[in-house]
């Protein structure tokens, strides 16, 4: 059965999160209230099809109700019970001066209007001449009666009485309210004893009585069984209450002594109760009381023949569940509608109507009960948030007042006789109409068939994001098991970086500049983050190695293949000889940018979890801190302006050196005796085979100069340093400040992090007996810091020389060793 | 230096100023905004509670000093006035201990006891004859305030001493008085919302009627009532008093003194007109001295007095903030005033007219009682201990009535909404169980759809029955015959159930107890077939008529009509020495015992229909005898 629904949107409203839910109430003549839980009531016409007044209230509106005979509007705010004359209404409206225009006039509703002082009424009902509030007290609900005066102008509101009925300590409402930050209100309606013979005397005609929203009048053995005797007896209208917290509760409104009893617990939060006809035996007189639960239970309360002996009809009560949220729900005749927000769904009651027949076919009657539950129909109208009939009915056929989410106000047209589908011979005049409803029915289909796209769609890009994640991660795992193997230039994803020494505030201060390549054949997308450690080397074993690391984390949008993303750190500043120091690189994922962030809301646990992938390791030593004066320069004149600035500072820095080394080289005795008389310096010198040089370093260079240096000692001695200080073994290089100058001597002047000079040498001698050429690098400086550290940057840089160099003679080891030795002997 | 002189002086002006404004605008609320209710006074009390609180803060945010005291502690009086008549009495009491604290420090001494008594007995001595004295005696009339109204007897008794002297320093010294207002016209004395002299004269008598109460209900009369004598005395407003006559007619009710506590119940009558309760306790007096005609007209009268709309709730002036209704709120003084709903005082009305012979007026009663049922006005509001009947009961006894006064066709209609309401309900068969298990059964019963179904059987039998007596009564034989029929029809559906045995029909000769289901279904019984019978006997069906005066005995056997028609079938059909022993039976059993007692007036016998005279019966046995 495919019910095709016209929706004629009458007027859009905008509003959003409101502290109450919206309500759409039909009344007044032909006009629409809308409260849509915020300050304001829209009041729409429905014949000039416009907006005709908006009434500012000084709080969220909770609840209105309209009095038929007196032409009044009761409003319920947080402050209390407005009530606003709606002659005086109309008269505000045509003597205001928009009224020329179209927009519509906005009163402000100032206490004046205010009748009854209560706070937190949240659910108001008129029955005859008694007002009702539904309010909620700290541990209880409250609900009270007020006489309202008989002459409109009076404004003596007497309390008759209230009923307290504490509240469960479980209330279901919470989460619905965490969620949204609305409040349900509670259900306020009444239901009066409807009697063949005589008519209930408040009504004018117990047909009319049905349709409208909150009175109904019920079948007289239902009422009785479902209210007792005594309320029956005295025609007592009985209100019905249903709680968010999932009670449904009774209250024969003029019997002596009568209490608020509870009929039944929903056990989710009552979104509505009404009253349909079901099966046509009473004129107009509702057989069935309908409650429905936020979550979808429905409760069926009619009346079930009694059994042949036993005797009597019983109140049977049928319990069923709907798919999917309740948002808000409407009964008619024959069909409970209720929207779950995306959809607006019909459910027929008569198909159950065989439930009463007997009881002898329990279990078949229930399976078709749940059957008829589960299988509603859909009527493709998304996003109603608020449900009400128009009071006129001209056509017949059933028609509904829906208030969407965005603030729409449609008059939805049910398709017209679906119980005789056969018979459908429009009159001419209605064709047009009907294929009006046609286009705006397909135009409402459109908006969900968009909204379902987008959904599909943005799942889609994650799906597609998260294998371009997992892809990375494989890259970079497989990279991590086969390390040893693979040399770090071949790993498809990898980071260098060069250090440079930067001026800034007259602070020198060493940057490294990280370069993350990326030539892997994947995108890194969004979410993804460089993550850079550093932490000194020495100090990573002991126990505050950890406090002294730094971390930097760069997050980056794209970075495709081929591209690098070069991001820069600060390293140290200078006099900071925290040196070696090791970097690590890792790309990190974070999960929750997957999802938008509304979805990440949700799961807390989510938005900690990431990928975390190491890439590789670099090392910054001595060598890469160094800078290196021009040759043409003096050093100490270099030395001299460079720290000009800081004179003060560093002149007791050098003495405190100065002093320091004075130690040390006193301790050491011997060694390099020529150089210490002079200057009081300390040395360290490393000597590698010459041959082991000329194999590598010729080697490498001659890649990069065709023409080929000769390998003279004084070459091979310049070429070395050249190497030392500029090229990057191990990713990291050197940053040149302006060009880089071409080490023609085999002696460099440098200034270390800590603002000594050192000084490179390096020349050829002969080691040992058998005449075996090796080239010595000698580092003097009088920092012993600076000399030990250097010391080992170019141990450490030969050791991966030696590595490179693959097929070595055991001769060259042990020319290495030796230098070794020597080495720390002088250390 | 200068300036450092006048500031606190210039601030101390300001801030009498203000309280004073304050002061004056509440007192004009109060005098404007009597039409409000309690409920509708509190938001601008909320709002003055909480500017006094505001302008207290201001106060005591600069050390205590003590030329500021006694604006301090005016406004800590003003402040905990508004508290305790919003009654948020612990905030009340813990603002005006701190204050006597911190007023207490510049003197030097501080009392640390935690013991109210003690610490009360101490600031009152320390203080002695300081500047602060009064202020600190009106403080103490709030503390006196505050455990009234929460009900801390015990203490207020162990300060008895210091209290009444309280009362006699501050209603005593007329000529301070006089010199206070003096001073009050030059605009630098803080003004206080409410005179403490009238407050203490209230909390006097307050004290001495919640005293009176306590020791009342704990029956302690003859001390209670000395108290009370005292108290009677003491100036105060009339509804008070009439609440000290009212508890010391109640004291000697207690002493089985019923004349002199009617007298005390008048006193309190003429001292207050709307003293419900003296009336309503007066009627109790009567009903248990059997006196009906005074019973009747004092439910009349307390009746009357209800419906006035003033009265339902006590009116007790307010001319205070805090007013009576506050300070009087003991658990058995409101038991002791409590006084039933006016529906409830008319049903008992319409029912004690209809059973005394006043059938007319019971009639207009009842009348009166369903139709204020039916009226619009309405409202299940007053919902006190002795609850109305059953709504069925009620139309039952109406329409019993309605019958008595000759009203058949009224009857019959009040019967018929009855049956139309219940008939759809009736169970096809019910099975009553042992009296033992009744209660429990009955909760299960009322428990499936909150209805009791053999109740309502008995309801819709008895509407059946008395639809008979009016058929008899119109003399519609076979209408009376078809509607006993059906009230017969009813009640066999009804089977009993013996712990042990099998469920059946119920006969006479069990044991019945008095206002059990199995009673009244057996009253049916018998009313029912008594009437077919008498109906029978008139369409000179003997037979049938026979039969079931004779079950109707066996079911019911002191149901006279059913015995004298009985005999009277047995003559007609010429069985004479049995009909002469029939008669003798029923004669003796009418002598025996008044069983119709204690039974719903529904289930009376009828005293219209066909009677028979026993003088003529006795003629008839007499001629018989020699034979």
């Amino acid at each position: 059965m495919e019910g095709r629904c016209a929706v004629e949107t009458w007027t859009e409203f905008g509003f959003s999160g409101t502290p109450y839910t919206p309500k759409i109430k039909f009344g007044l003549g032909t006009n629409v209230f809308l409260c849509t839980g915020s300050d304001e009531v829209f009041v729409f016409s429905t014949q000039e099809r416009k907006l005709r007044a908006v009434l500012q209230f000084p709080g969220p509106v909770s609840d209105l109700v309209e009095c038929h005979d007196k032409q009044l509007l009761y409003v319920s705010c947080r402050s209390g019970v407005y009530c606003i004359s709606f002659p005086f209404l109309l008269s505000r409206v045509q003597s205001s001066p928009a009224d020329a225009s179209s927009s519509p006039a906005e009163l402000k509703i100032s206490s004046d209007f205010l009748v009854v002082g209560e706070e937190g009424a949240l659910s108001l009902l008129l029955v005859s001449s008694v007002l009702l509030i539904l309010s909620q007290r700290d541990t209880s609900w409250l609900l009270s009666l007020y006489k309202t005066p008989e002459q409109t102008q009076s404004s003596s509101y007497e309390m008759l009485g209230s009923f307290r009925l504490p509240q469960v300590l479980a209330d279901l409402n919470s989460d619905t309210e965490g969620q949204t930050g609305t409040r349900r209100r509670p259900v306020l309606v009444c239901v009066h004893p409807g009697h063949p013979k005589s008519p209930s005397s408040s009504s004018t005609s117990s047909s009319e009585m049905t349709i409208t929203d909150s009175h109904f009048c019920l079948e007289p053995v239902l009422f009785k069984l479902l209210f007792g005797i005594d309320a029956a007896l005295a025609r007592s209208p009985v209100i019905l209450c249903g709680l968010p917290d999932g009670r449904l509760c009774f209250l024969p409104l003029r019997l002596p002594g009568s209490q608020l009893r509870v009929l039944r617990s929903l056990e989710q939060p009552v979104v509505f109760v009404g009253a349909s006809v079901v099966m046509e035996t009473g004129p107009g007189l509702a057989r069935c009381l309908v409650a429905v639960g936020e979550q979808g239970r429905v409760v069926l309360m009619k009346t079930d023949k009694g059994e042949p002996e036993g005797g009597g009809d019983m109140a049977g009560f049928i319990e069923g569940c709907v798919p999917g949220p309740v948002v808000c729900s409407f009964v008619d005749e024959h069909h409970l509608y209720y929207s779950t927000g995306s959809d607006l769904l019909v459910l027929d009651l008569s198909e159950g109507s065989s439930w009463r027949e007997g009881k002898e076919r329990d279990g078949e009657t229930s399976r078709k009960t749940a059957a008829a539950f589960q299988s509603p129909t859909s009527l493709n109208v998304c996003r109603v948030i608020a449900l009400a009939a128009p009071a006129l009915n001209t056509t017949g056929d059933v028609q509904l007042l829906g208030l969407t989410i965005r603030g729409q106000l449609q008059r939805i047209i049910l398709p017209a006789g679906r119980e005789d589908a056969g018979s459908s011979n429009l009159p001419s005049t209605q064709v047009g109409r009907s294929v009006r409803d046609l286009l705006s029915a397909i135009g409402d289909v459109c908006e969900r068939a968009s909204v379902l796209k987008t959904a599909i769609k943005s799942k889609n890009q994650i799906l597609r994001h998260l294998n371009h994640v997992l892809n990375i991660s494989f890259l970079l795992l497989a990279n991590k098991n086969s390390e040893e193997h693979l040399p770090m230039q071949e790993k498809q994803i990898r980071c260098y970086a060069e250090t440079r020494w930067s001026r800034l505030l007259q602070k020198d201060s060493l940057n490294l500049t990280c370069v993350l390549d990326n030539s892997s054949p994947y995108v890194l997308e969004q979410g993804w983050t460089l993550s850079i450690t550093v932490f000194p080397l020495s100090y990573s074993s002991s126990a505050e190695g950890e406090s002294s690391s730094t971390n930097f984390s760069f997050p980056f949008h794209n970075l495709n293949p081929g591209e690098t993303l070069e991001v820069s750190l600060p390293l140290s500043a200078a006099g900071d000889t925290s040196f070696p120091m090791r970097v690590s690189c890792s790309l990190i994922f974070s999960l929750s940018s997957l999802l938008g962030e509304e979805e990440t809301a949700h799961l807390p646990s989510l938005q900690s979890s990431c990928i975390s992938l190491p890439l590789n390791t670099l090392t910054v030593d001595w060598l890469h801190t160094l800078q290196v004066n021009s040759p043409t320069m003096h050093p100490i004149s270099r030395n001299a302006t460079s720290q000009s600035s800081n004179i003060t500072t560093d002149t007791v820095q050098a003495f405190l050196n100065s002093h320091r080394s004075r130690c040390a080289g006193r301790g050491e005795g011997g060694g390099e005796g020529a150089s210490k008389a002079e200057r009081e310096q300390c040395s360290a010198s490393v000597r590698v085979s010459s041959e082991l040089l000329r194999d590598t370093l010729v080697l490498k260079s001659s890649d990069l100069d065709p023409r080929g240096p000769k390998s003279t000692p004084q070459n091979l001695c310049s070429s070395l340093l050249d190497w030392l200080l500029y090229e990057s073994p191990e990713g990291v290089k050197m940053g040149h400040q302006g060009d880089r100058f071409v080490l023609s001597s085999s002696v460099v002047h440098a200034r270390g992090p800590t603002g000594d000079t050192v000084k490179l040498t390096a020349k050829e001698v002969n080691v040992g007996e058998e005449s075996l050429r090796a080239i010595e690098v000698q580092i003097e400086s009088s920092s012993i810091a600076a000399v030990c550290g250097l010391h080992h940057a170019v141990l450490r840089r030969i050791q991966t020389l030696l590595q490179i160099a693959p097929e070595r003679a055991a001769s060259t080891m042990r020319v290495q060793s030796l230098g070794l030795r020597q080495a720390l002997q002088r250390a | 230096m200068s300036d450092k002189m006048y500031q606190p002086t210039n601030l101390l002006n300001k801030w009498v100023q203000e309280n004073n404004e304050l002061v004056n605008k509440c007192k004009q609320q109060e005098g404007g905004g009597d039409t409000l209710s309690r409920d509708q006074n509190q938001t601008p009390l909320r709002s003055y509670s909480s500017e006094f609180h505001k302008l207290l803060r201001k106060i005591q945010g600069v050390p205590p000093l003590v030329n500021h005291t006694h604006l301090e502690l005016s406004v800590v009086y003003n402040a905990c006035v508004c508290s305790t008549a919003q009654s948020q009495f612990t905030e009340a009491e813990l603002l005006l201990i701190q204050a006597i604290q911190r007023a207490l420090q510049m003197t030097g001494d501080e009392p640390v006891a935690s013991n109210r008594t003690v610490f009360w007995r101490t600031v009152l001595k320390s203080v002695g004859n300081t500047t602060f004295n009064t202020c600190v005696r009106y403080l103490l009339c709030l503390q006196w305030a505050i455990w009234l109204a929460t009900c801390q007897l015990t203490i207020i008794q162990e300060l008895k001493e210091e209290l009444s002297s309280l009362f006699e320093t501050l209603c005593g010294g007329v000529g301070d008085d006089k010199k206070n207002e003096a001073r009050g016209k030059s605009s630098d004395i803080p003004l206080l919302v409410t005179d403490p002299r009238g407050l203490v004269e209230l909390l006097q008598i307050c004290t001495s009627i919640i005293q009176g109460a306590e020791r009342l209900s704990e029956g302690q009369s003859s001390e209670a009532l000395s108290a009370l004598q005292t108290a009677s005395s003491l100036p105060a407003p009339r509804a008070l008093l009439a609440y000290v006559h009212f508890l010391s007619g109640s004291c000697l009710a207690h002493m089985s003194r019923p004349q002199m506590a009617l007298q005390c119940y008048r006193k309190a009558l003429v001292t207050d007109a709307c003293c419900v309760s003296a009336l309503y306790q007066s009627m109790l007096i009567y009903r248990q001295l059997g006196n009906t005609q005074a019973e009747i007209q004092a439910l009349r009268l307390l009746q009357s007095t209800l419906m006035l709309p003033s009265v339902t709730v006590p009116a007790l002036a307010t001319t205070h903030l805090l007013s009576p209704s506050l300070l009087l709120c003991s658990q058995s003084l409101s038991s002791l005033l409590s006084v039933p709903s006016a529906l409830s005082v008319l049903h008992s009305l319409a029912l004690k007219c209809v059973l005394h012979g006043r059938v007319s007026e019971g009639v207009e009663h009842y009348l009166d009682l369903l139709a204020a049922l039916h009226s619009e006005d309405q409202h299940g509001v007053h919902a006190e201990a002795p609850a109305l009947p059953r709504l069925p009961e009620l139309y039952l006894e109406a329409g019993a009535a309605l019958l008595m006064a000759r009203r058949p066709a009224d009857c019959m209609a009040l019967c018929n909404e009855v049956i139309s309401t219940t008939l759809e309900l009736l169970p096809e068969k019910v099975v009553l169980e042992d009296p033992e298990e009744t209660s429990e059964a009955e909760t299960r019963d009322m428990s499936v759809d909150g209805e009791d179904r053999v109740g309502m059987l008995l309801w819709t039998g008895a509407a059946y029955l008395l639809q008979g007596h009016c058929h008899t009564h119109l003399k519609d034989w076979k209408q009376a015959v078809t509607h006993y029929t059906r009230c017969i029809n009813l009640l066999v559906r009804v089977r009993f159930k013996k712990k042990g045995f099998q469920p059946q029909i119920t006969s006479g000769d069990m044991v019945v107890k008095q206002g059990t289901h199995l009673c009244i279904l057996q009253r049916l019984k018998g009313l029912s077939l008594a009437g077919r019978g008498i109906s029978f006997t008139q369409t000179d069906q003997l037979k049938e008529a026979l039969r079931d005066l004779l079950l109707s005995l066996q079911a019911s056997p002191e149901c006279v009509g059913a015995g004298l028609w009985c005999g009277e079938v047995l003559w007609r059909l010429g069985r004479r020495q049995e009909a002469a022993a029939c008669w003798e039976k029923t004669w003796s059993f009418t002598t025996q015992h008044h069983s119709a007692e204690g039974l719903p007036v529904y289930l009376q016998e009828p005293q219209s229909g066909p009677l028979l005279d026993s003088t003529e019966l006795r003629h008839r046995i007499q001629e018989l005898g020699p034979n």
